[in-house]
């Protein structure tokens, strides 16, 4: 019986072998669940080239826009876990979306690969905004005078200043917009007061940053104080992007993409690219992504259900 | 501007950079001349191609593909009845019939004439005012962006030959299709029967190529005598003469000034500028009975206004980063990945880029005349195809287009659906135009609509204190009443004579 169970084993293993040793014999494809040339496109198309260096294959990146990004996710999460369909998600499609409504997969659809990017959100104003503090913000909110501007609600740019309300007990006016640019229109216009987004896009569109909703500065605004520093409460906000494969693929697999991942994010090339781009760049490997990637997706049920966006 | 031009140049002119600018015209031109392929698909194309290249070769790449691709949407327009990418889709009703009659080669003069004059003169009002335009384009909030559109919508009336109330169906139809899908004020998808595949919503290309090309070809194989004939006999590029132009200068200054501010502003795009630059010229032209047969204008109008839109979309894409429209938008993508990122400090850290940006856009609008007047004979010789040949090939790429835009499979059931549906209208005299219209304009305008009232407290009235607004809603009163003021002005000047 041992035997056999040994045999068994052996071939299993002589079986899969090669075809772990070999990882990748073809091209990969990545699904990119936005349109090309949107934040999570872009993303990913920088570091795509390098991965594919480092993994001796071509990794095909196919975008597959649509609905937040579960029409991509879903195609992805059904897809087989043989290591060739990976998918670089934003974290508003990974750990809000499927908390946020009805959509094929969760948080045991996928393995977590690697965490690339991890952009923290800061509060901005108009550039020609009264406001010059948080605080003078806060006033006009406990008056009733600020509106923000954001995506569609259960979208970072909407959880910001909902947090901001129930953190300071006041009352924002939220106006969803089709995505982050329009949302930032309406900001730098002064039609609608703030906008809570990527610190990397507040500077890119010139907006006021007044805090960042981080427990420490972040490096593309490095003279805009924490929410900490200034005594609010402590939230904590930010858009990540990582690399993932469906849930099932073989830890030999796993382990070769995520070295490769984080050869990819050490490299000069990657790091400059990524900085002119204003993202902010920060490497978690399987194990930590995984760990961080389920409080996410669980802190965000949670959280949708106490402000009543629950599906 | 003037100061960083030695720079520009020497980045500019190099062989490296004249051959990329080359390749993308002629990559601009195939990819705008397939149905299904288009701006945007062709950008997403030489992406990859591009990132082996220096960043001025691939700004080359980029910009020649994206204004080459505009112009080459009107030649399938104008030669077999289908818009090759949807900015052309205005371009089909007077293009065609005048291909009919034995002018397709005017036609085609007219249409690469035309998409230089646009292009050109949206290129000079980027040179010249892209940060004061930016700034004004800020202006348009919501509210605005509602008045705006709402404008546009009146372009429908203008469109709907024959029946009115045929149009305003269409336009319904396209307007409740543009509906499924997410809904971004409240974050929850509508209209989508509990089916994942509808969860996204329709795609622009794949109705399109639905609507335009798949219904034509049902067409064409239903009453078509002779499969063998050829669908153009007379084919070539041809000037018209000079008097011809002079008459109709006014078109290629008004599209141009059309095109250019829709493109600066938000919430439309190209293919709402060529309709809106169509809808202008029949108002205004005393040709205007002509409109819809076959009239030079209406083709020179939808052209000119198209390629106008590139230039005014670059310029919030450039001075702001916020893209004009969905192909700007994989534009600053690329050139992000470039490491050129635009923003509010582009012009001011890197303005020697910024021109040979500029200069480069300018090379790409005079290849247009060159890849178009070159290309003219070629088109045709492939269009003296024998029907049976061309058409099957048309629906191929027709197919594989409207897939590539999501790689999403559910969209051959679209393009098949919207084909039946488009041949069942085309049947009964339905004009296809204002379905494009409604499908487009439709979710903008609620957007609008729904931002403004939650800004104003749900207050329309409210909407009016606006000054940009009310004059907005002022001009879309006096559009769709120009008919009844025109018959009102008459009635009291006849009055005093007859009393």
């Amino acid at each position: 019986m041992k035997r056999r169970v040994f045999g068994v084993a052996v071939l299993a293993a002589a079986l899969a072998w090669p075809a772990l040793a070999e990882y990748p014999e073809k091209d990969v494809q990545l699904i990119v669940p936005y349109g090309a040339g949107g934040g999570t496109d872009t993303a990913a198309r920088l570091v795509q080239p390098h991965l594919e260096k480092i993994l001796g294959t071509n990794l095909i990146v196919v975008n597959m826009p649509g609905a937040g990004g579960t029409i991509g996710a879903t195609k992805f999460a059904q897809s087989k876990p043989d290591g060739y369909t990976l998918a670089f998600l934003p974290a508003g499609t990974a750990v809000m979306q499927p908390n946020l409504r009805k959509v094929e997969y969760n948080e045991n659809s996928f393995d977590p690969v690697c965490m690339t990017i991890d952009d923290p959100v800061g509060v901005s104003v108009g550039p020609d905004s009264p406001y010059n503090s948080l605080d003078e913000l806060i006033e006009a909110a406990r008056k009733g005078e600020v509106s923000a501007s954001g995506a569609a609600p259960g979208s970072f740019s909407h959880i910001g200043p909902v947090l901001l309300g129930r953190g300071y007990d006041v009352q924002i006016k939220y106006v969803p917009h089709e995505g982050g640019a329009k949302a930032a229109r309406s900001a730098l216009g002064g039609q609608v007061d703030m906008l809570a987004d990527n610190v990397g896009l507040i500077k890119k569109f010139g907006l006021k940053p007044l805090a960042v909703l981080s427990g420490e500065r972040a490096k593309t605004l490095p003279d805009v104080p924490t929410i900490d520093e200034l005594g609010g409460p402590p939230i904590r906000l930010s858009i990540w992007y990582g690399l993932f494969a469906p849930a099932g693929t073989p830890q030999p697999v796993l382990d070769r993409l995520s070295a490769a991942c984080k050869e990819a994010t050490s490299l000069d090339a990657y790091m400059e690219s990524v900085q002119a781009a204003a993202y902010t760049p920060r490497y978690l490997d399987s194990a930590e992504f995984k760990a961080f990637f389920q409080e996410q997706y669980r802190g965000n049920a949670t959280l949708f259900q106490e402000i009543g966006l629950k599906k | 501007m003037i100061a960083h031009l030695p720079e520009a140049l020497s980045l500019t002119f190099s062989w490296s950079v004249m051959l990329a600018l080359l390749a993308g015209s002629v990559i601009g031109v195939i990819v705008g001349v397939l149905p299904g392929l288009g701006s945007a698909l062709g950008l997403v194309m030489v992406l990859p191609i591009t990132f082996g290249l220096e960043p001025a070769a691939a700004v080359a790449v980029l910009v020649s593909v994206y204004a080459c691709s505009i112009y080459g949407g009107s030649v399938s327009a104008i030669l077999i009845n289908v818009p090759g990418t949807p900015q052309s889709a205005a371009t089909v009703m007077d293009g065609y019939p005048m291909a009919r009659q034995g002018k397709a080669a005017l036609a085609l003069g007219w249409a690469t004439m035309a998409s230089f004059v646009g292009g050109m003169f949206s290129l000079v009002l980027l040179v010249l005012t892209a940060p004061q335009l930016a700034r004004f384009s800020l202006n348009f909030g919501p509210i605005e962006t509602f008045a705006l559109i709402l404008f546009a919508m009146t372009t429908i009336a203008w469109v709907s030959h024959g029946s009115m109330v045929k149009g305003v169906l269409a336009s319904l139809i396209g307007l409740f299709i543009g509906l499924v899908g997410p809904d971004q004020m409240t974050g929850q998808t509508r209209f989508d029967f509990d089916l994942f595949v509808l969860s996204g919503g329709f795609a622009l290309v794949p109705v399109l190529i639905g609507i335009f090309a798949l219904s034509e070809i049902l067409i064409q194989a239903a009453f078509m005598k002779d499969a063998s004939a050829p669908t153009v006999i007379e084919g070539g590029f041809k000037l018209a003469p000079w008097r011809e132009w002079r008459i109709r200068w006014v078109t290629f200054l008004r599209s141009s000034a059309i095109g250019s501010f829709i493109g600066v502003l938000p919430g439309t795009g190209a293919t709402a500028a060529a309709f809106i630059a169509y809808a202008d010229a029949k108002r205004r032209s005393p040709r205007t009975a002509n409109f819809g047969q076959g009239e030079p204008e209406g083709v020179v109008a939808s052209e000119t206004a198209n390629n106008a839109v590139s230039g005014g979309a670059m310029v919030p894409m450039l001075a702001l980063g916020i893209p004009g429209d969905g192909v700007t938008a994989i534009m600053m993508g690329a050139l992000t990945i470039h490491g050129i990122v635009p923003g509010v400090y582009l012009f001011r850290d890197q303005p020697s880029l910024v021109t040979s940006i500029f200069l480069l856009f300018c090379l790409a609008n005079i290849l247009i005349l060159v890849v178009g007047a070159g290309g003219a004979s070629l088109y045709s010789r492939l269009l003296r195809a024998p029907m049976s040949l061309l058409m099957p090939a048309v629906v191929l790429l027709s197919f594989v287009g409207a897939y590539a835009t999501r790689t999403n499979a559910f969209d051959f059931t679209v393009v098949i659906v919207a084909g039946v549906v488009g041949f069942l209208l085309r049947l009964n005299g339905f004009p296809l135009a204002p379905i494009i219209i409604g499908f487009i304009l439709g979710k903008p305008l609620e957007m609008g609509l729904r931002q403004g009232l939650v800004m104003t407290d749900q207050n329309f009235l409210a909407f009016a204190l606006s000054p940009i607004a009310a004059f907005l809603f002022a001009l879309t009163a006096l559009v769709l009443f120009q008919p009844l003021i025109k018959q009102a002005i008459r009635v009291l000047k006849g009055a005093p004579d007859g009393a």
